[in-house]
């Protein structure tokens, strides 16, 4: 699968580039500076900013002397999106859960004991 | 705040702890042995799972409590029927119970789902986590959403055997 989503999710599957993200959320920033909590080479953190990049979850500035990465949140909220349906339709089931479980625990009581008849 | 006014509701969560995998997990305002009958016991299965409103219902639903026994559900929908089926693995009321889950339609890419219920001052913590065959698969399942109205997962899914297919 080498569509759009299959390449944010190859993309945000790495833990540093998961950390470049999360620095690039409070604002845009040189690669230096990105590279500097990571014990990594300039060329290893150019490459996790092309695999960004190509995801579209980054965009870089045109300045040959200082290429700003910027955060784009586009594909992050497709990716929110895309599990969204997922999570609701578990959260429906779940919901009927605890509602039939409030049913159980009420049976119970009026039971007076754990064990319940056929 | 509960978005749906359920109890708990807020305490869900949908997780991908490793590449193949996907976990829930959810607080319940009920001891672990209730907890564990309503996820174990057809009678109690059929009144939650895959009720989700008018013109759903659980038409099949087998359940071999033991090592080694199988279980089957479906789920009947507006737009036709969901089958699953598995065998459990391990039982160890009321704290944990592991299962294979199979989607009919698929059988080649069976999960492995390990539920534990951890006890929490009377409310009941489920941590289900699904561990799939593959990436491939795991994605799958989180893109067809399992959607209400299947119909538009099942052409989805159609294309992702397609590619399954061509891949291997």
């Amino acid at each position: 699968m080498t569509d759009h989503l299959s390449t944010t999710f190859y993309a945000l599957a790495d833990p540093t580039r998961r950390a470049i993200l999360a620095r690039l959320i409070t604002g845009e920033c040189a690669v230096t500076e990105l590279a500097e909590p990571f014990e990594m080479s300039l060329p290893a953190v150019s490459k996790h900013l092309r695999v960004l990049e190509r995801a579209g979850l980054i965009t870089r500035g045109r300045s040959a002397q200082w290429r700003p990465c910027a955060i784009n949140a586009l594909p992050l909220k497709e990716v929110a999106e895309w599990t969204e349906r997922y999570r609701k339709f578990w959260e429906g089931k779940f919901d009927n859960l605890e509602l039939y479980l409030q049913e159980l625990k009420a049976k119970e009581k009026t039971n007076g004991s754990k064990r319940r008849g056929k | 705040m509960a978005a749906s006014g359920v109890a708990n509701s807020e305490t869900f969560t949908v997780t991908t702890p490793s590449d193949t995998e996907i976990q829930l997990t959810r607080l319940f305002d009920a001891p672990r042995h209730l907890v564990f009958e309503a996820m174990s016991k057809p009678e109690h299965i059929k009144r939650w799972w895959g009720n989700l409103g008018d013109g759903y219902s659980v038409p099949v639903c087998e359940v071999d409590l033991r090592i080694g026994g199988k279980w089957r559900f479906v789920n009947r929908h507006p737009k036709g029927e969901a089958e699953f089926y598995g065998e459990y693995r391990e039982i160890d009321p009321p704290g944990r119970i592991v299962f294979t889950e199979i989607y009919a339609p698929f059988p080649d890419a069976p999960s492995v789902v390990t539920a534990t219920l951890a006890d929490e001052n009377g409310k009941t913590r489920l941590v289900a986590t699904s561990n799939y065959p593959s990436k491939m698969v795991r994605d799958m399942v989180l893109q067809t959403g399992m959607e209400k109205g299947a119909a538009k997962s099942y052409d989805r899914l159609d294309e992702v055997s397609m590619q399954l297919a061509t891949s291997r």
